[in-house]
């Protein structure tokens, strides 16, 4: 067999890029620490699932469609999107869930010498397609578990093209309130691309907490990235959108790969619209748990982090990843925060009843 | 992490495995060396190991067969690796227990191997005879040893602000931690400072240390790269402790955050000093130290994973299989383990051993570098010269990720090794450390 000069084809960025391992299958990773039932409090999915109409779509999706290439932009979803919120529908873009629009925004935006700036402690994927496409990532350490909006702006040069903000972020659950947004996205002036990752919106029941969409009319530099993989309970169809000013996403269009949001996807997420009342069961779920949860925790006498979100931080006296491997063995399946640069914190997903049981009789055995 | 092409200046030399280049080498690897910094002697031993090392593979090929030959500046030392292909190679020469006999003139032709192999600091050998072998000469750098000034003023500090070191710094933090920590708990490069920061910017080692408001240095934590997977720490090294400043956690907080997201999977800490926060290790087990007054302590080795283990497969013996299984399942690590035993197929004759000194800690370690039927004999000959040298602490690691390393067991039980503990990821997949029992 020929080798191949991978030396010479490999920049030099995506030589020194370390690629992402995500975990196996639930079947493997039960059987290789021996446990016969796995809760999955990682990834900050809904317990509920799909909404019940989202549920038929996918029941009721007729096989032979398979064959049939998707609506390349998710005409239908946009509409519908932007009947709902008052836009225009070519304001949208629907993306393989939210992480390609990430990649989207990124491609459309930066070139060689550029760079972004985010926080520290986020949602990593920012940083990871900024740092494997060749940019700079500046990283502002987050202040009280915030993004610190003064160290963002300072850290802005005559090459930053796109600052994300995370709101509320993820892990920590906080979040800048609307004059904290406001006066941010005012200091930038629109020299930049602002991104509000509103991943975890439908979640957060706060006056004060802002719709970014609704910010758009004043700002044309702001970007708002909105997923159905989280509320609306359909991660494993993979849909997301990114919704801007008409000028801006026409240029974010370019770099956008059409087709790659499947059929399924598409109808699933235009019937999660009409949720009924999926996403107020869920919100109450949510607030239960995570109230059952926090009092768990307080009783056993942990430091926490519980902000806004589905999820809780929570500090542990062990290693978070030794925590990981023996919550393992015993069916439950949280994250591990090293990788968030939070050694010896771990996030807990807000889950079922059950499942929090599961994961607090687990919590309390290991740290016996 | 950067590979070690971007982090380090190297030149590269291809020629045809012919006597007649022979000059080209030497010059190549002479000129390189002392470019890249090594002094006239250092760059001299290399320049002959080299040449040793053309020489013997001039035998062993064609003269159409080419080598590629790369020199690199790795800061604190100078690499030379050799590339090819041959039809034979037998580098039992490299053993440290190796004699060549003037009466036995099959082993002639191995005396510039045992030449070559005594004139460098480290050298690996990896591949094989049909795809190609890779074989690497390491040579360090000297530098001047701490002198013995006076112990260095602790000045102290209401506020510090952990970063990364100036050389200034950092060679102030190696002489606070030898002044102030026992010899055994800081690594033996910190009494050459100028070492140290050669280490540093070479970006195989790291260094986070505590500065107050006005410069003074309230601590330090250092960090280097076992391999590809593997980071081991010491420290951390606190010099003032202020009220409620938790300096040692945010030294390995610090040290965890730079590493943590990089290639490393575990993070090693063999040398733990008493200001090691609890919670962030995990005791791996422990291993046994004979002191020179022939005390044995138990020295425990910590860990702690960086990341969410995906589990692994692992090469097994028979033999080691009943130790695998219970020290995975106290670690709680996840393995599916394969059973891996010679059955009679061919084997190369002569194995490979290679040692690390640690003489601050009065150990030993032998790594397998290359396998043979002789393994047992070739290691019960090392053990012999190791205790003629009443060397006490003898190791031997194998990377469960080679079959042929995993069937090494038997041999290492034969010759008295027993299992010890398991660094995960220390290699390509875990490593598993003997040690020598004495008796009998």
């Amino acid at each position: 067999m020929l080798s191949v000069s991978l030396d010479k084809l490999v920049p030099e960025y995506v030589k020194r890029f370390e690629p992402y391992l995500p975990s196996k299958p639930d079947l493997e990773l039960m059987k290789l620490y021996g446990c016969d039932r796995l809760f999955r409090l990682n990834n900050n999915e809904n317990p509920l699932g799909p909404p019940p109409e989202a549920r038929e779509i996918i029941r009721r999706f007729k096989p032979p469609k398979a064959a049939i290439y998707p609506s390349g932009d998710s005409y239908y979803l946009r509409q519908k999107l932007a009947t709902r919120q008052g836009l225009d529908p070519d304001q949208y873009l629907v993306g393989n869930g939210a992480n390609e629009v990430i990649a989207f925004v990124i491609k459309a935006f930066c070139q060689e010498g550029d760079n972004i700036i985010t926080a520290d402690k986020t949602f990593a994927v920012y940083e990871w397609v900024a740092e494997f496409s060749g940019f700079e990532v500046r990283l502002v350490p987050l202040k009280n578990f915030c993004f610190d909006d003064q160290g963002m702006l300072e850290r802005i040069d005559e090459r930053t093209k796109i600052l994300f903000l995370c709101n509320p972020n993820n892990p920590t659950g906080t979040y800048w309130d609307e004059t904290t947004l406001r006066r941010f996205l005012d200091s930038v002036s629109g020299r930049q691309i602002v991104v509000v990752d509103e991943a975890y919106f439908e979640f957060v029941e706060k006056e004060d907490y802002p719709n970014g969409i609704k910010l758009l009319g004043e700002y044309s530099n702001l970007v708002v990235f909105r997923t159905f993989s989280k509320m609306y309970g359909l991660a494993g169809l993979r849909i997301g959108y990114l919704v801007g000013s008409p000028e801006v996403v026409n240029v974010i269009r370019r770099t956008c790969v059409v087709y790659s949001v499947n059929e399924v996807a598409q109808e699933a997420a235009l019937a999660a619209l009409n949720d009924g009342d999926h996403m107020q069961r869920t919100r109450i779920l949510v607030s239960a748990e995570k109230a059952f949860l926090l009092r768990e925790l307080q009783r056993i006498g942990l430091e926490t982090q519980a902000g806004e979100g589905c999820y809780v931080m929570i500090r542990i006296p062990i290693s978070d990843t030794l925590a990981y491997r023996k919550l393992m063995a015993q069916g439950v399946m949280i994250r591990s925060m090293t990788g968030f640069r939070y050694p010896n914190w771990i996030r807990v997903s807000i889950g079922t009843h059950e499942a929090m049981e599961a994961f607090v009789k687990a919590l309390r055995d290991i740290l016996a | 992490m950067l590979s070690m092409k971007e982090r380090h200046p190297h030149v590269f030399l291809n020629v045809f495995l012919s006597p007649n280049y022979l000059r080209l080498v030497t010059t190549f690897s002479e000129e390189s060396a002392k470019t890249f910094g090594l002094s006239e002697v250092e760059a001299l031993k290399l320049t002959l190991a080299s040449e040793e090392i053309f020489i013997y593979l001039c035998r062993a090929s064609r003269a159409e067969d080419a080598i590629a030959i790369e020199a690199t500046n790795g800061g604190y030392y100078v690499q030379v690796k050799f590339l090819f292909k041959v039809q034979t190679f037998n580098p039992r020469a490299f053993n440290l227990t190796s004699t060549i006999s003037p009466e036995d003139t099959a082993s002639l032709d191995e005396m510039g191997l045992l030449l070559a192999s005594r004139q460098v600091d480290r050298f690996s050998i990896a591949g094989n005879s049909q795809e190609g072998l890779e074989l690497v000469l390491i040579k360090e750098k000297s530098y001047p040893a701490l002198e013995g000034s006076k112990t260095p003023e602790i000045k102290e500090s209401k506020n510090y602000t952990i970063k990364i070191p100036d050389p200034e710094s950092l060679k102030l933090f190696c002489r606070m931690a030898i002044a102030h920590y026992p010899g055994n708990l800081c690594p033996p490069a910190f009494s050459f400072p100028g070492k140290v920061v050669d280490m540093i910017l070479s970006e195989e080692y790291g260094a986070s240390v505590a500065m107050g408001d006005q410069g003074q240095l309230g601590g330090g934590i250092f960090w280097h790269w076992v391999g590809k997977k593997t980071v081991e720490s010491f420290g951390p090294y606190v010099f003032n402790h202020p009220a409620g400043s938790k300096l040692a956690t945010r030294l390995v907080d610090s040290c965890i955050e730079k590493i943590a997201k990089t290639d490393a999977i575990g993070l090693i800490h063999r040398y733990s000093t008493p200001d090691m926060p609890s919670g962030y290790l995990e005791q791996l087990g422990s291993i046994d130290v004979m002191q020179p007054d022939g005390k044995i302590n138990p020295w425990p080795i910590y860990y702690r994973q960086l990341n969410e283990d995906l589990g692994c497969q692992v090469w097994a013996h028979p033999d080691l299989e009943v130790f695998l299984q219970g020290e995975y399942r106290r670690l709680f690590l996840a393995r599916e383990i394969h059973l891996a035993r010679n059955e009679g197929e061919q084997r190369p004759s002569h194995s490979v051993f290679a040692p690390q000194f640690d003489k601050v800690h009065g150990q030993i370690t032998l790594k397998a570098i290359w396998d043979g039927m002789d393994a047992a004999e070739n290691l019960a000959q090392h053990v012999k010269v190791f205790r003629a040298e009443n060397l006490q602490n003898i190791f031997f690691e194998i990377d469960l990720a080679s079959a042929w390393q995993a069937a090494l067991t038997s041999a290492l039980l034969e010759n008295r090794f027993q299992p010890r503990l398991i660094l995960p990821y220390a290699g390509e997949a875990d490593v598993v450390v003997f040690q020598y029992q004495k008796g009998g």
